[in-house]
């Protein structure tokens, strides 16, 4: 059973010639600064020619010494700049550039001051929103962290809300998501490594893991698999997550991709490995099992009991999603007699009018389904409205009373939707309303056998998918018992004694003991057995 | 040029595997506008053919769904019935689909009917056919008519929605008797070689309706021997042979205690009967026992059930009824029709197998010479919610 934890290289060592990208990329880094300051600035100009928004400020430092200030407009907070840079630098009496070398390092208010000693170094701060303080005489420059520009306030996020928990998600800012992190685990062992993907956006990723818990293997093999990504540019986390997936074919994600930082936190204290990036309040987690998409955060937050019944609500509502409607295509077509008389005729006596066979209508029905939700999620709220009424009294009433469609088949659609919604993860709620088509398709030509096939079909896919070498199906298959207690059932928080194997394999205890509370048998009991300890 | 052959060769492979989906050849797929749902069959002997009677539900007339019209306010006017005549009962289905533009759907037979004469002429090679149909349901309910089976189906019942619903429910209720396809096919290939089947009358039509809104009604049982009827008895003896067969689930008794004004009623809460088979230097003889708590319903006496004596009393009386309803239908049953529809065969086979399979032959002429003992014995559980006789001063009540 070790093979499991090894996960799968997808990363080959690859010795192709660099691309063009890459080339460009080396060619600029190499050349250093030079000590004249008129021609540092022309090649920054050079670089940044025809961009409006890049201001360049000639000044002199302490009166004499000619220096020029690079930034960009909007990345950086002038008002720091106006108030405590530039008086200090303008107005110091510094000459030489050891004197310039105290002032920077010594008496500037500032607290993340960074040396660039060649032009690309330069032109990454820059970008970044740190002024560039080139002075005459100097192969060096000055970069003053000071880069400030409009971000979202922190806001509950709205595709993973709960009733219970807590209400802050990630933003677009990295700094800002890292910090939420570093806030939910103060532990100095929450490591982040960063790295910049793409060629023009250089977007900043940062991989974080709790040293000690997540293995080594995985985090080897995702930074193998991000480190060969070479692409022009990474917009969303989505980018990342076609690009390192295992199987790229599969209608099911194999990476979790949230908004909350607990669910981050969480899924970190199991040994399991979350890619930040900037730009984008997704964060990716990895690896995954099925049975974790099918988990909300809320069922740790809920009393146990009550977080058990809705997972299996959920397992049952994930049948429905799946199945509902290619089950009432076969039994109407195929199997007549497994009905209920009375259900029977009711379902006759709707259909009798309708002039599709039951196939047809249960196809027609569900693109319409699907054609209302995605307009409903891309329509100007201000016209959403509409869709609803339109949704609801045309699709609904209307249809039924025109003959079009039956009503039972109706109710079968509207509870197919709402069952997909059921699945807390949106992307694997919408990978089973994929499936569902092949799945009528099916039980409207060979029936229940049809069905069969299909499900036989999607579970032998789902029972050779990995993610990132973890058995997607598992703890279910492979069969691992003592880790069942967190997929069929969800146990009380003093039970959770072990971190589920798969992932986090370097350090399996997750809390101490008898954690389970026991008021009655005496504290002084527990209080002793510590004393103990 | 590989990764190309290697995708054309998938490509293949797969078309193999779909084409063998359709080799199969048989493609039952039918949409269900195109099924008529047969709820009742009616078997009757027209001459020498057979004449089959479905009855059919038509949706349309159900409403259902078009409840926006609704035009539908008759109610009860839901089924119709279609014959088909022929050699047999498969030619006279051939027959009748020739009638039908929707294909017959065998799925939802509630209740199989036979009409008196059919069943007078043999029920066996119908009930094979009936059997071999993978679409029929054993657990149809198997009844015979005292006339023609058609003209039960054709009965519109004004509550429930076919006539083959209410037999359904009524055989259900379990007042009488009782036998669904799997049941008679079991008695038919019994050591007894006797059947037992409920019959139906029609109930007279009320005053004002019109002549088909009625309801076909359990009244008595008819006998086979082999497979075919030879006669019939009425509800009273058929509780009879229900304790018998320790089939009885809902019963009144009502007695009068000797010396006492008034009657007593009692209900069975819980019956059980035994056979105790026995085998004596030649003679077979049968010891029924039957034990049954019951409750009383209803006391017109002016006894109070508080009195255990009185109880003790009230109990003896109600086993002898008992005993006298079971020796009734035993007179009649065993004596006179010569029909084991009791089950003494099974039991003697059971206990003594190798006596009984020397008689088996002649196990007609042994069944009636069987000496039956009839033991009862009732408990009463619970006298209800008073103890005294209700509606009579305290001094009258005989403690």
């Amino acid at each position: 059973m070790r093979f499991f934890y090894q996960p799968r290289k997808l990363t080959k060592n690859r010795s192709e010639p660099l691309t063009a990208t890459q080339k460009e990329r080396q060619e600029e880094r190499q050349d250093a600064l030079s000590f004249d300051l008129a021609q540092n600035v022309q090649t920054l100009q050079s670089i940044y020619e025809n961009c409006s928004d890049v201001v360049f400020r000639p000044l002199r430092v302490g009166g004499t010494t000619k220096a020029t200030l690079v930034y960009i407009d909007g990345l950086v907070n002038v008002d720091e700049l106006d108030s405590i840079i530039l008086p200090s630098v303008m107005k110091s009496t510094a000459s030489d550039p050891l004197e310039m070398q105290h002032l920077f390092e010594q008496t500037l208010t500032v607290a993340n001051i960074q040396k660039a000693k060649t032009v690309a170094e330069c032109v990454e701060h820059i970008s970044s929103g740190h002024p560039i303080l080139l002075i005459d005489q100097q192969n060096e420059a000055f970069s003053f962290g000071i880069a400030k520009w409009e971000k979202r306030s922190l806001e509950e996020p709205t595709g993973e809300a709960v009733i219970r928990g807590p209400r802050e998600g990630f933003t677009e800012s990295l700094g800002t998501n890292l910090s939420l992190l570093r806030r939910k685990i103060k532990s100095p062992k929450l490591k982040t490594k960063s790295m910049k993907l793409g060629a023009y956006t250089q977007t900043n990723i940062i991989i974080a893991y709790i040293d000690g818990i997540a293995s080594d293997t995985l985090l080897e093999e995702v930074e193998a698999r991000l480190a060969r990504i070479d692409i022009d540019g990474i917009l969303e986390t989505s980018y990342i997550e076609e690009l390192i997936e295992d199987n790229p074919y599969s209608p099911f994600p194999q990476v979790l991709s949230t908004e909350r930082p607990d669910v981050v936190a969480a899924n970190l204290l199991e040994g399991r490995v979350a890619i930040l990036q900037d730009g984008t309040p997704f964060v990716l987690v990895v690896p995954v099992s099925f049975y974790s998409l099918l988990q909300s955060s809320e069922d740790y937050y809920q009393r146990h009991l009550v977080s058990t019944a809705i997972r299996w609500l959920r397992y049952l509502f994930l049948l429905i999603s799946l199945l509902l409607p290619s089950l009432y295509v076969a039994v109407l077509t195929f199997h007549q007699e497994m009905v209920p008389t009375t259900l029977l005729l009711t379902m006759s006596a709707s259909r009798e009018l309708i002039p599709f066979p039951a196939l047809v209508e249960a196809i027609i029905m569900e693109i319409v389904f699907e054609a209302l939700r995605e307009a409903g999620v891309r329509l100007p709220k201000q016209a959403g409205a509409a869709v609803s009424i339109v949704g609801a009294l045309v699709i609904g009433q209307a249809a039924v009373q025109a003959g079009i469609v039956s009503a039972p088949m109706i109710i079968v659609v509207a509870l197919t939707g709402i069952a997909s919604f059921t699945i807390p993860r949106y992307t694997a709620g919408i990978a089973l309303r994929m499936l569902r088509f092949p799945m009528i398709f099916l039980a409207g030509s060979l029936g229940l056998l049809g069905i069969m096939l299909g499900l036989l079909i999607i579970l032998t896919h789902m029972a050779t998918l990995r993610s990132f070498g973890v058995p997607y199906l598992s703890p279910m298959a492979p069969m691992q018992g003592r880790e069942m207690k967190d997929v069929l059932i969800r146990v009380p928080l003093w039970k959770r004694n072990k971190r589920p194997r798969l992932t986090g394999t370097d350090n399996l205890t997750r809390q101490g003991p008898n954690q389970k509370p026991n008021p009655l048998d005496g504290d002084d009991k527990t209080r002793k057995e510590n004393r103990h300890d | 040029m590989n990764k190309y052959k290697k995708r054309k060769k998938c490509v293949i492979y797969f078309f193999i595997c779909v084409n063998c989906l359709f080799l199969s050849g048989c493609w039952d797929r039918t949409e269900i506008n195109d099924l008529a749902l047969v709820t009742g069959i009616g078997i009757d002997q027209k001459g020498k053919d057979v004449m089959l009677t479905v009855q059919l539900i038509v949706p349309k007339l159900l409403g259902a769904g078009t409840s926006m019209n609704g035009s539908n306010t008759g109610g009860g006017g839901a089924t119709i019935v279609r014959s088909g005549t022929g050699k047999t009962l498969a030619d006279a289905i051939a027959n009748l689909q020739e009638k039908l533009p929707r294909r017959l759907f065998w799925g939802h037979v509630k209740a199989i009917v036979f009409g008196e004469k059919a069943a007078e002429a043999g029920i066996r090679p119908h009930m094979d056919f009936l059997s071999r149909n993978p679409q029929m349901r054993l657990r149809s309910n198997v009844l015979v008519a005292s006339g023609t089976a058609k003209s039960v189906l054709e009965l519109l019942p004004p509550i429930e929605q076919s006539s083959a619903e209410v037999m359904r429910e009524l055989s259900k209720s379990e007042i009488l008797m009782n036998a669904t396809l799997k049941d008679v096919l079991q008695m038919l290939s019994d050591d007894t070689r006797a059947a037992a089947l409920p019959m139906v009358k029609i109930l007279p039509v009320e005053k004002g309706k019109t002549k088909l809104e009625t309801i076909p009604f359990i009244n008595g049982t008819a006998i086979f021997k082999k497979d075919k009827m030879i006669g019939s008895i009425g509800d009273k003896l058929t509780r009879g042979v229900l304790w018998l067969r320790n089939e009885i689930k809902q019963a009144n008794i009502t007695v009068s205690v000797k010396g006492v004004k008034g009657k007593i009623t009692a209900t069975i809460i819980h019956a059980h009967t035994q056979l105790i088979p026995k085998y004596e230097k030649g003679s077979w003889k049968m010891v029924v026992n039957i034990t049954s708590q019951d409750d009383i319903l209803l006391n017109a006496t002016n006894f109070s059930l508080y009195n255990e004596q009185h109880i003790h009393r009230l109990e003896k009386e109600l086993a002898r009824a008992t005993t006298a309803r079971v020796e009734a239908a035993l007179q009649k049953v065993q004596k006179e029709m010569n029909a084991d529809i009791l089950g003494f065969a099974d039991a003697f086979h059971r206990k003594y197998p190798k006596e009984w399979n020397r008689v088996k032959k002649r196990w007609d002429e042994i069944f009636p010479t069987i000496e039956v003992t009839v033991k009862t014995k009732i408990t009463i559980q619970r006298p209800g919610m008073n103890t005294t006789p209700q509606g009579i001063p305290a001094e009258e009540v005989e403690k």
